[in-house]
């Protein structure tokens, strides 16, 4: 496949061309923020951004999601609604390195056992991803030491790289490749786009500095359920769940069902949980098998480089360094793997009942 | 693929209050659709997730055999939120019935050998599942001699009476019941289930032994087993946890890697040994 060039001042082109057949969502400002949000005109599109504050797995896992509608006679349900927009298309515009490798994340997961999330996976199924490259990642950037790059085009359908007035369009997957074809109005890019770019990938990935080694943590974690460290970690821990709700990897959830006032009729809806809040494990006898902040923080960690390793053979962590910026107390991951890390293996200990 | 999260819709045939305090009813659930009824296969020791639409969700252990046709029961103390819905609820209403979940009892693997159930207090009903399969005429055959020890605080607390009392007829099952302290007119055991487990002293030898009920019976009950030289594969427990999606999806019910909700809810005693202690 050729690579293309798209003009900046194209972009409200493609816009156009696409928005008809797709649901075009694409970084805003929003609040002072970057987010990600279907767009109704091109001008909204933010092209100069670092990354969004929320992860991008809000447009297809959103905070707060229907799962179905439901009508009553007052007191007794008498239909059911199944949701019947899954069939959207959609377009994901702009979506950086990190976040393209968190759906993949996202998808093997809610893919997993025998039953699966037709919600999630229909739509990651009807999504179309145009990522970007990251020219300048930040300092709380680690995606090279989680199997990723700024520069990763694997988990996307197509790749632009920022030339300064125009993006590269490389087509990844075949999806992508076909929706270039349709854009029959692109240029080509010239040899001197292409060693840009180059130059570009080569740049960014200087950039990162933290390089941290994940090959043992996994191992390591195993072994160590019970050590100390776990108090040193999370002893300035407020529980306040930014780390866990602004992950892009984090998918937990809880049900409950919303009545309208005036009509007989209501939603069950997911929304957003966290294991770092008491009552997300509480049992309705008082008993909690998570009591404390040790073990709550302990567990966030442990799900990202134990327990996803050992379930889908992959690192739950996609370093984009959300969980750093947001931390009321500063508490860094990055930090934390290296103390694992340093764990001597004579204050090994093994996992008891 | 289909919405997972969407119950099937079941109405209430029967209502029994099981309990002196009347905060335990069993309700017996008739499937609306039959081809609903038709995908609803389950063994004992799977649990569904119910919910009154409107009210809430909440995952309940399958209190009903697959050898009971025509219906389902679940067996309902009153809780938290939507348990307690559920004690108001009225022959005719509609419950949503999302399952079956969870591994249930390794019914194959018992086979050929001595089945001793221990239970205590609510965590009965799948137990009771277990011993009304294990003793239908299809299936009696293939285990062997069958001990059922239930306890509870007093005599009004006792599930299923009317089940108990058909087993007690039955000459190929011992029933022990106990309770906690005596009491005038009760004619069985008294005294916590662990010293009777020890006092009933069921032989290990080619034997499984099912364990429910509240955490501090469950580690005195084991405590007896081992003495009695039940190994660790020979000891099998039922965990309840909090759960939202019964599909390991919600997140919360996890034991390490492992969820409760896909993985058990029926653990050895050897798989629990290897999973850190957060349950």
């Amino acid at each position: 496949m050729e690579v293309m060039i798209l003009m900046k001042d194209q972009v409200a082109k493609l816009y156009d061309e696409l928005s008809g057949e797709y649901n075009f969502f694409a970084p805003v400002k929003e609040k002072g923020y970057v987010a990600y949000r279907k767009i109704s005109n091109p001008k909204e599109i933010e092209l100069n951004y670092f990354n969004s504050k929320i992860p991008p797995k809000e447009i297809l896992f959103p905070q707060m999601e229907v799962l179905f509608e439901f009508k009553t006679d007052g007191k007794n349900v008498i239909e059911i609604e199944d949701r019947k927009d899954l069939d959207e298309k959609n377009i994901l515009f702009g979506i950086r390195p990190c976040d393209a490798h968190s759906f993949d994340l996202l998808e093997k997961f809610f893919a997993f056992g025998d039953f699966q999330d037709e919600i999630f996976l229909k739509k990651r199924e009807n999504s179309l991803i145009i990522g970007i490259g990251c020219n300048s990642p930040k300092s709380t950037c680690f995606c090279t030491s989680v199997e990723g790059h700024p520069f990763q085009k694997d988990d996307m359908d197509i790749f632009l790289v920022d030339l300064g007035d125009k993006y590269l369009v490389e087509g990844i997957s075949d999806k992508g490749n076909n929706l270039i074809q349709q854009l029959s109005w692109l240029s080509k890019a010239s040899k001197a786009d292409t060693i840009k770019a180059k130059e570009l990938a080569k740049k960014a990935e200087d950039l990162i500095t933290t390089k941290l080694d994940l090959t043992n943590t996994s191992q390591i974690l195993e072994s160590n359920f019970g050590n100390e460290i776990w108090k040193e970690v999370s002893e300035n821990c407020l529980g306040c769940g930014s780390c866990t709700f602004l992950c892009p990897t984090c998918t937990c959830f809880d049900v409950i069902d919303e009545n309208d006032q005036y009509e007989n009729r209501g939603r069950r809806i997911r929304i957003w949980d966290t294991c770092q809040f008491c009552l997300y494990t509480l049992h309705t006898s008082g008993h909690n098998p998570r009591d404390n902040n040790i073990e709550r923080c302990r567990n966030r960690i442990l799900h990202k480089f134990s327990y996803y390793p050992l379930n889908y053979d992959l690192i739950g962590c996609v370093g984009c360094g959300r969980c750093i910026q947001v931390c009321p107390v500063n508490n860094d991951l990055r930090t934390i793997i290296n103390k694992i890390n340093n764990i001597k293996p004579k204050e090994e200990e093994n996992v008891s009942v | 693929m289909s919405n997972p999260y969407i119950p099937m819709l079941t109405t209430v045939k029967n209502i029994v209050s099981e309990n002196k305090v009347n905060d335990i009813k069993t309700l017996e659930l008739e499937f609306k659709k039959e081809e609903d009824y038709n995908k609803f296969n389950y063994i004992p020791g799977q649990f569904a997730e119910i919910s009154l639409i409107g009210k809430g969700e909440c995952p309940i252990g399958i209190a009903s055999s697959p050898t009971e046709e025509g219906s389902i029961q679940f067996t309902i103390k009153k809780m938290g939120t939507v348990t307690s819905e559920f004690q108001n609820c009225n022959i005719g209403d509609v419950v949503g019935v999302r399952g079956p979940f969870g591994n249930g009892w390794p019914i194959e693997e018992m086979k050929g050998k001595d089945i001793v159930v221990i239970g205590g207090g609510f965590a009965f009903s799948t137990l009771r599942s277990l011993v009304i399969y294990l003793l239908n005429e299809k299936h009696r055959k293939d285990y062997k001699k069958i001990t059922v020890i239930y306890g509870n605080r007093d005599s009004g607390e006792v599930l299923y009476r009317n089940v108990l009392e058909e087993w007690k007829k039955y000459d190929d099952i011992e029933v022990v019941l106990t309770i906690d302290r005596e009491e005038e007119e009760w004619k069985e055991k008294v005294g916590f289930v662990a010293p009777i487990v020890k006092e009933v002293g069921p032989s290990s030898n080619n034997a499984v032994a099912v364990v429910c009920g509240p955490p501090i019976m469950i580690k005195t009950t084991i405590a007896v087993l081992e003495d009695l030289n039940f190994n660790d594969e020979q000891i099998l427990n039922s965990l309840e946890m909090r759960m939202k999606c019964g599909i390991g999806k919600c997140g919360r019910c996890n034991i390490g890697n492992k969820f409760v909700c896909i993985d058990g809810p029926v653990f050895s005693l050897a798989e629990l040994k290897k999973l850190p202690n957060e349950y």
